[in-house]
């Protein structure tokens, strides 16, 4: 088991273009599950290629534990990876494939065979050792290819989105398998995903990339309340956060014609003042359509969700806002709502460069 | 029904098998279609096999069936020598063709390295060669090369000549197969010629199949070739052989009917043996 370190790593996959990953610095310690999240294009599995040593590192240097593994095989660097399509071996039975690894490496029989049995029996694959991956559901292939990495005892976990082939159900029970065999185990991961539910509720810290640029990386409820910049604010979260132009005023922030009061410091104003302001969903409260201090909002949408629900409206001036609403009496659609900020959920972002104020 | 209300009786029944679309007369078209083509293919097996039991005066003047052309065969021709000397000589070719087009094939779709394109539409170009075009100047190299009085000349030739379009193939079974299971590999800590040797050649079999049949049948029926690149008669194919049975004087077509009997009937077992993989590798990586 060891800590993982990129130090300014960078991949450039055709000179003159933006890198796919640039100089990335990121250090996840011994036994964590860092899970690297970002839209497509943003570089995460490019980062996890070169941890792996699939990709590459055109610049920087990468660690695992105290040994720089920039430049070794594969082979050399003591990972094991779960790929999106699981990559099973399709002519090796699920025994030959939990095997393979070790019996490439030469290990004695009888020790490959207790290191199968043993992860086939906390997948739960014993049953299945002799079939084919055809004759194997999403979910046993799935498994199998956890059980492939996990026999090889090996440093770091690679995980490159490894339930995004499984339905919706079964994903949410395995993600919670994974995080749990990877306490179990006290192995360290870095696990990809684009899916940022996925990745608050799996990772002990997430790194959230952006083309190719690490943004921020924190604990996940950290993450969600101190966004560092727009892209995270917007990024993390379901349903989004809103962000509407504001701007800067003496006693706080102007946005859709309110003052919401600030408490905090926040810095000198920018040239004219203008600033993004972020409020999720539940920051916001649904008060009577003339209510004072209230700002009115039309009502084009409502999606229910059994617990709560969200109302999909438009503002006067043409800004989209989503709103939670507790409980299951929701407005109706075309109604007029008011709707209130609450000071202390708001989040203000510098206008131009969309750093976190 | 009462107050518009849906009772469980108005429902419909359970649905347990998949409603059928009856278009008879597609489907009675379509019969007489394969009975016909049937027709048409199998006739001239038929007509082998009513010729080959004629002697040659029933055959020309009519007459009951006999055995007389089988013993005629016998004695005329070495037919299992040469169906020997045709079983070596299509199975090194296809050793050679199945050896140089897997890896080849590989590295053309998995491999990167300056200049692959310009090899592959080079070796898409070879397929385009009409043999004939070069068998003179090739049957000249062999000469010279003093290969014509064993098997290795003709063995070249047809390596040659089926080397280009096994490559083709391959090459696009090779695209096919998704890069992750290549990487696995690589992270189980196999080189890319173990990777090549212990996946990709495992994962290949319906290509490999697929190349073995087109190249058996092609190379089993070559006149061409084995009647200039096998110059001793102990050496000869049975497609030679049986040429070399229409090339006297006079031509004995029952006994002729016979021979080719014995030499249709392997490429016909080979090709019931693997046609299963056959449709399957040509069709590979065509769809997902």
């Amino acid at each position: 088991m060891s800590s993982v370190r990129f130090e300014y790593a960078s991949r450039i996959y055709a000179a003159g273009h933006r890198p796919a990953v640039d100089r990335l610095s990121l250090e996840i310690p011994d036994g964590e599950l860092c899970v690297l999240v970002g839209p497509s294009g943003s570089g995460k599995s490019t980062a996890l290629r070169m941890l792996a040593g699939l990709e590459p590192a055109d610049g920087g240097k990468i660690f695992i534990g105290d040994r720089d593994v920039t430049d070794l095989a594969p082979k050399r660097r003591d990972i094991a990876m779960v790929f999106q399509s699981y990559a099973l071996y399709p002519h090796m039975t699920v025994a030959q494939n939990l095997g393979f690894a070790l019996r490439v490496k030469r290990m004695p029989r009888e020790e490959v065979k207790r290191r199968v049995e043993e992860a086939a029996e906390l997948l739960e694959l014993t049953p299945y050792l002799k079939r084919r991956p055809r004759a194997l559901s999403g979910g046993q292939r799935q498994r199998v290819a956890m059980g492939r990495a996990i026999v090889r005892e090996p440093q770091v976990f690679c995980m490159d989105e490894p339930l995004s082939n499984l339905d919706a159900k079964l994903r949410v029970s395995t993600r919670t398998q994974i995080a749990s065999l990877q306490r179990r185990l006290g192995v360290t991961m870095v696990y990809v995903t684009h899916d940022q539910v996925e990745a608050m509720t799996m990772g002990d810290r997430v790194a959230v990339l952006h083309e190719g640029v690490l943004q921020q990386v924190d604990r996940p409820l950290d993450l969600y309340d101190r966004p560092c910049n727009v892209f995270v604010a917007g990024f993390m979260g379901s349903p989004a956060m809103n962000l509407l132009p504001g701007k800067r005023v003496t006693d706080g922030v102007e946005v859709l014609g309110t003052v919401v009061p600030v408490s905090r410091a926040l810095g000198a104003p920018g040239a004219n003042g203008a600033v993004t302001a972020g409020v999720r969903p539940e920051g916001l409260q649904l008060a009577g359509h003339s209510e004072p201090g209230t700002i009115p909002v039309t009502v084009e949408f409502v999606e229910e969700l059994g617990s709560d629900g969200f109302v999909y409206g438009t503002v006067d001036t043409g800004e989209r806002i989503t709103v939670r609403s507790p409980g299951r009496s929701h407005p109706s659609v075309g109604s007029q709502v008011g709707v209130r900020f609450e000071p202390a959920q708001l989040h203000v972002f510098d206008g131009e460069s969309g750093e976190r104020l | 029904m009462s107050g518009g209300l849906i009772t469980l009786d108005d429902l419909p029944g359970p649905v347990t098998e998949p409603r059928k679309i009856r278009r008879p007369f597609v489907g009675s078209a379509l019969f007489f279609a394969m009975i016909v083509i049937g027709i048409v293919m199998l006739y001239p097996f038929f007509f082998m096999i009513d010729t080959s039991l004629r002697s040659e005066s029933s055959f020309l003047n009519g007459g009951g069936h006999s055995l007389a052309s089988w013993r005629a065969l016998d004695s005329t021709l070495p037919w299992r020598q040469q169906l020997v000397n045709s079983t070596i000589v299509c199975l090194l070719s296809i050793g050679i063709i199945l050896t140089c087009s897997t890896m080849a094939g590989f590295a053309f779709a998995k491999l990167r390295y300056p200049g692959a394109s310009a090899v592959f539409v080079a070796i898409i170009a070879a397929i385009l060669i009409p043999v004939q075009s070069i068998v003179i100047p090739a049957y000249v190299d062999i000469a010279q090369w003093h290969l014509l009085t064993s098997y290795t000349g003709a063995v070249l030739m047809y390596s040659a000549i089926g080397t280009p379009f096994a490559t083709f193939l391959m090459t696009v079974y090779y695209r096919s197969l998704p890069d992750e299971v290549l990487e696995a590999g690589v992270i189980d800590g196999l080189s890319y010629p173990t990777i090549f040797l212990r996946i990709a050649l495992p994962m290949s079999v319906p290509a490999l199949a697929t190349i073995f049949v087109l190249q058996f049948i092609q190379i089993w029926d070559d006149l061409l070739i084995g009647l200039l690149f096998l110059q001793n008669p102990s050496e000869r194919t049975i497609t030679v052989g049986l040429g070399a049975l229409a090339a006297g004087r006079t031509t004995d077509i029952p006994v002729l009917m016979a021979g080719s009997l014995v030499s249709a009937l392997p490429a016909i077992v080979v090709f019931l043996i693997f046609q299963r993989f056959l449709i399957n590798g040509l069709t590979a990586g065509i769809g997902r």
